[in-house]
């Protein structure tokens, strides 16, 4: 069953209101002339109302190029990098690129589906998801692979889904391209919610992940066969194999607040992977 | 993750004693049966799915039944039958949960509005996962022999077969059985529950257990899973056992606490998520008396009001208190119908007293939350020597102890059979309303001594067929409506003796056409200018909440002068409380609001303007509800009520209907009365 409301608020879908903020958005939020179709369509099936559209708090034009912050109103260091970004020397993420800004309605949407366990709004988020890669990312997307912040087993048990690839499922079968389980967690850290600090966050995030035993990137799996007990392939097919350009690998999570998750899932995938591949984050909210 | 075994039980001698069971921990039975009867437990299988266990255990129960007329006897053959049996019936399961899967993944794709990336999931071949173990011990009543302490060995491997502390069960059962008296929770739920009165139990598996076996308490899947053949095909269907809703109000996934297909009940979501594999425990109040009262606290039911009853309050209070202290097995449901201002809870003073001295607890479920916080208070003062709790979503006191509980309609779910006097106020109102769901909770909470009282001023047609027309009135064509029977008692009159306004109904042609272009409506105007200039707040109802800004405009341009005074409120408004207290305030004398603020809200000195009543939102029991916010205190008992509509319409009719209908009654009353005196 899929909402037929608005998933925001609860109200009414009225397919006249929605039309102009759709049309609206839809010019704002794609790239090119080319991708405006696509764009259209995915916010014209996003189960939200007219009003609720209208007020998503999408990120605006001028981001950090690194972490895709919303550069409007805050400081722009050198090479348009934000203040967070310029201290770091050296970043195992390629960049990353958030949709939303993380505001109280946004806060409540994620509580509802990850803690309430509401999975119907996978469906929401997947097609935020979808229109973030059309905005922020060539068309069409050239990845390899699509992988997922990994849950740890206990929390996985205890939650009985994993959100993140929920998401990833969706938005794989969406843009055509495999999805992976790459990593796993080795260590089970707090709540995010329950963390306190950055630096302690920077802290715990350190080793949390190991490269998943037995997963294997598709396109290397033809060379060196055996041990795909773990890879799930959806879509393998239409997967581009391509031998110039090096491996490109999107990782996707649903917030990124400081960004240490997933520059802790970065680092464990360029340890494994090598340094020429690049990995290139996506998150709905940030 | 949890796993349940399924076994089957066969006397020794008699055939009839063959049962199937399903267990978290099979040593608790096995030492359970030991101290009771001799017998042989044949060992089925298990899964981690509480809901295809017990799918398949019904399933096997019905099998035996059928044949075991005509063999007579559990043989090995018939365990290994039975075996085969579940291997079939949970292929058949997986079957029909991945046709269901597609189907619905299949309606979802046509849907207008369903996301473009229905086919999330890939199917695995076996949704469910059923695991076979073949193994037999008898158990001989009263001592261990050799083969049953072998079955400890073998099943030692398995973690779910073990049993931890065996001494340490008796004074957690009975800890246990104090905390969880009479509510209906998810297995998290409890550990919530536990965790949050600081109760330690060794093994909460084992103990919950032993009490299902000793019959105390009923344990379920969250959501059940059965299926059901036509003549055409079979088909999985799915009920969620807290809230009663089926089929796509249950969502499939794939889920990873148990590894397997499961589904989960979106209608209840908000109160934790009711699963396949979650077990739902049901623990029946052992007895009417509180438990967990220590002796020298009081008497709770002590009633300290001062306040005074008129005639008609009096007579329908202690109508309502006999019912509460009757003993009539059939007679668990009692109606009190009184008409908006007649003073509905203090009638209710009595009845819980009763209630309380004959050592029951009490409850007062609300639809909404802020009535809840204001009753919560109110009760508690009345009630000095009683412990009151209000119980709502965000409530710390949601698992604590007490006498009288005030809560809101969806907490009811968590309570089984635990209060001997259960209220719903506002039961014509939504979320209650043809919501068989709440119904359903309602139902439950009662204790299978107590009883129901309702209490409504619009009650819906179906609870008046039920309880008010059963007496001597069977002719329903009758228009007198009877004032008492055994199962209800109708208040007609308000507590200040004065009759309810009667609203006058106003046909205007193109209506709305009017007050969207903000061409005069002097009707309107002339009715809204007249109350204010008196000192007199409004209220405007509309039916829609896009309603609100164009009536408001239309206003605010009528009376410029006095636009700032004006507001507009909906349900979804943000600011819809703070608005909602400036209007008590009196810093806003007009509202334009749509039919949130049709019950509960009460302004001295205020008058009613219904704009486009013969909108279907407003029907006959809404209608009344709004004329009923007129007139209510003492100071104050008149005012005026104006009905606006486009077109005619039946449910306008109606309500003035029964609202003069109701004002003769009271005064026929009154004269029978004065006559009396």
């Amino acid at each position: 069953m899929t909402i037929q409301s608005c998933v925001a608020c609860g109200g009414h879908l009225n397919a006249l209101q929605r039309e102009g903020i759709v049309r609206k958005r839809a010019r704002s939020l794609s790239s090119s002339a080319a991708t405006y179709p696509v764009v259209y369509r995915l916010l014209q099936k996003l189960q939200v109302c007219a009003g609720c559209l209208e007020a998503l708090p999408f990120i605006g034009e001028q981001i950090c190029r690194q972490c895709g912050r919303d550069m409007c109103g805050e400081v722009i260091c050198r090479d348009g990098l934000c203040r967070d970004c310029v201290d770091r020397a050296s970043v195992p993420l390629s960049n990353n690129r958030s949709l939303l800004q993380y505001d109280e309605k946004g806060k409540s949407l994620v509580s509802l589906f990850k803690y309430r366990g509401d999975e119907r709004l996978a469906s929401f988020f997947s097609a935020l998801l979808t229109i973030a890669i059309y905005r922020y990312h060539h068309t069409p997307p050239r990845f390899t692979c699509i992988t997922t912040v990994p849950l740890h087993p206990t929390r996985l048990r205890e939650r009985g889904f994993n959100q993140v690839e929920l998401l990833a499922k969706a938005l794989g079968h969406a843009i055509g391209v495999p999805v992976k389980t790459l990593l796993e967690r080795t260590k089970a850290t707090e709540k995010l919610s329950k963390q306190g600090g950055r630096v302690h966050r920077e802290e715990s995030m350190r080793d949390a992940f190991a490269w998943a035993q037995g997963a294997v990137l598709a396109d290397l799996s033809s060379a060196c066969s055996g041990g795909v007990a773990r890879v799930k392939v959806k879509g393998g097919a239409n997967s581009p194999v391509m031998s110039g350009t090096p491996l490109r690998v999107l990782l996707i999570d649903d917030i990124y607040t400081t960004g240490s998750t997933l520059r802790s899932c970065a680092s464990t995938l360029r340890a494994h992977l090598g340094t020429v591949c690049e990995i290139y984050s996506l998150t709905i909210y940030r | 993750m949890r796993e349940f075994l399924l076994y089957i039980k066969s006397g020794t001698e008699a055939v009839s004693s063959v049962q199937t069971y399903v267990t978290p921990s099979f040593a608790v039975d096995q030492s359970f049966w030991q101290e009771r009867e001799s017998c042989i437990l044949h060992v089925i299988g298990k899964t981690s799915s509480l809901a295809l266990a017990f799918s398949l255990r019904e399933q096997i129960n019905e099998y035996i039944r059928k044949r075991l007329a005509e063999r007579q006897k559990l043989t090995d053959g018939v365990v290994a039958e039975l075996r085969q049996l579940a291997v079939g019936k949970v292929r058949e399961a997986s079957g029909l949960y991945g046709r269901e899967v597609t189907d619905r993944e299949r309606d979802d794709n046509q849907a207008s509005w369903s996301s473009a990336f229905a086919c999330m999931r890939q199917p695995p071949k076996d949704w469910f996962a059923w695991k076979v173990v073949e193994f037999r011990c008898e158990v001989h009543a009263c001592q261990k022999d050799a083969e049953s302490a072998g079955g400890y060995r073998i099943f030692s491997r398995h973690s779910l077969l073990r049993r931890t502390s065996l001494t340490a069960d008796g004074a957690s059962a009975s800890v246990l059985g104090k905390l969880l008296d009479g509510r209906a929770l998810l297995w998290e739920e409890i550990e919530t529950l536990l965790c949050k009165r600081g109760a330690e139990v060794g093994d909460l598996a084992a103990v919950l257990h032993e009490g299902v076996l000793a019959g105390k308490v009923q344990w379920l899947p969250g959501v059940r899973m059965g299926v059901v053949s036509n003549w055409r095909r079979k088909r999985l269907v799915l009920f969620c056992e807290r809230c009663g809703s089926e089929g796509r109000a249950l969502q499939l996934i794939y889920c990873h606490s148990c590894e397997q297909g499961c589904a989960y009940c979106t209608i209840c979501l908000g109160m934790g998520r009711s699963k396949c594999c979650t077990p739902y425990m049901l623990i029946a109040s052992s007895a009417s008396t509180a438990v967990g009262r220590e002796t020298g606290m009081g008497q709770p039911a002590r009633l300290e009001w001062t306040g005074r009853y008129s005639q008609d309050q009096a007579r329908a209070a202690e109508r309502a208190r006999r019912f509460v202290a009757g003993s009539h097995p059939g007679r668990s449901e009692f109606l009190i119908w009184a008409v908006c201002g007649a003073g509905k809870t203090e009638l209710l003073f009595p009845s819980v007293a009763e209630a309380l001295s004959s050592g029951g607890r009490v409850l007062i479920a609300t639809p909404r939350k802020d009535v809840v916080l204001e009753l919560a208070p109110r009760i508690q003062r009345v009630f000095p020597e009683a412990r009151v709790i209000a119980v709502h979503g965000a409530s710390a006191e949601k698992w604590e102890e007490s006498d009288i509980t005030i809560a809101t309609t969806h907490q009811v779910m968590r309570y089984h059979r635990r209060f001997l006097l259960v209220v719903l106020d506002e039961a014509d109102a939504f979320p209650y309303h043809n919501n068989p769901v709440l119904y359903r909770a309602l139902a439950r909470a009662v204790h299978d001594t107590g009883k129901l009282l309702y209490l409504s001023a619009t009650p819906p047609l179906y609870l008046q067929k039920r309880l008010v027309s059963n007496d001597r009135s069977k002719s329903a064509s009758s228009a007198a409506l009877p004032l008492a029977s055994a199962t209800h008692v109708l208040l007609p009159g308000r507590y200040h003796g004065k009759p309810l306004p009667v609203p006058e109904i106003l046909t205007i042609k193109g209506l709305h056409k009017r007050v969207r272009t903000k061409r005069a409506v002097p009707q309107m105007t002339d009715a809204v200018k007249r109350s204010l200039d008196a000192e007199r707040q409004v209220f405007v109802f509309v039916p829609r909440i896009d309603d609100v800004d164009v009536v408001l405009a239309y206003l605010q341009k009528a009376m410029p002068d006095r636009s700032e005074q004006m507001a507009g409120v909906h349900a979804s408004d943000p600011l819809r409380e703070e608005k909602v207290l400036a209007f008590r305030n009196r810093r806003y004398t007009l509202m334009v609001t749509t039919t949130i603020l049709e019950r509960g809200v009460t302004i001295p000195k205020s008058d009613v303007l219904v704009v486009g009543a013969e909108a279907p939102v407003f029907d006959e029991a809404s209608l009344v509800q709004i004329a009923g916010r007129v007139g209510r205190s003492f100071d104050d008992t008149a005012g005026s009520v104006l009905f606006l509509q486009a077109e005619r319409a039946a449910a306008t009719k109606l309500a003035v209907r029964q609202i003069s209908r109701m004002n003769q009654l009271a005064k026929k009353l009154a004269e029978a009365g004065g006559d009396n005196a």
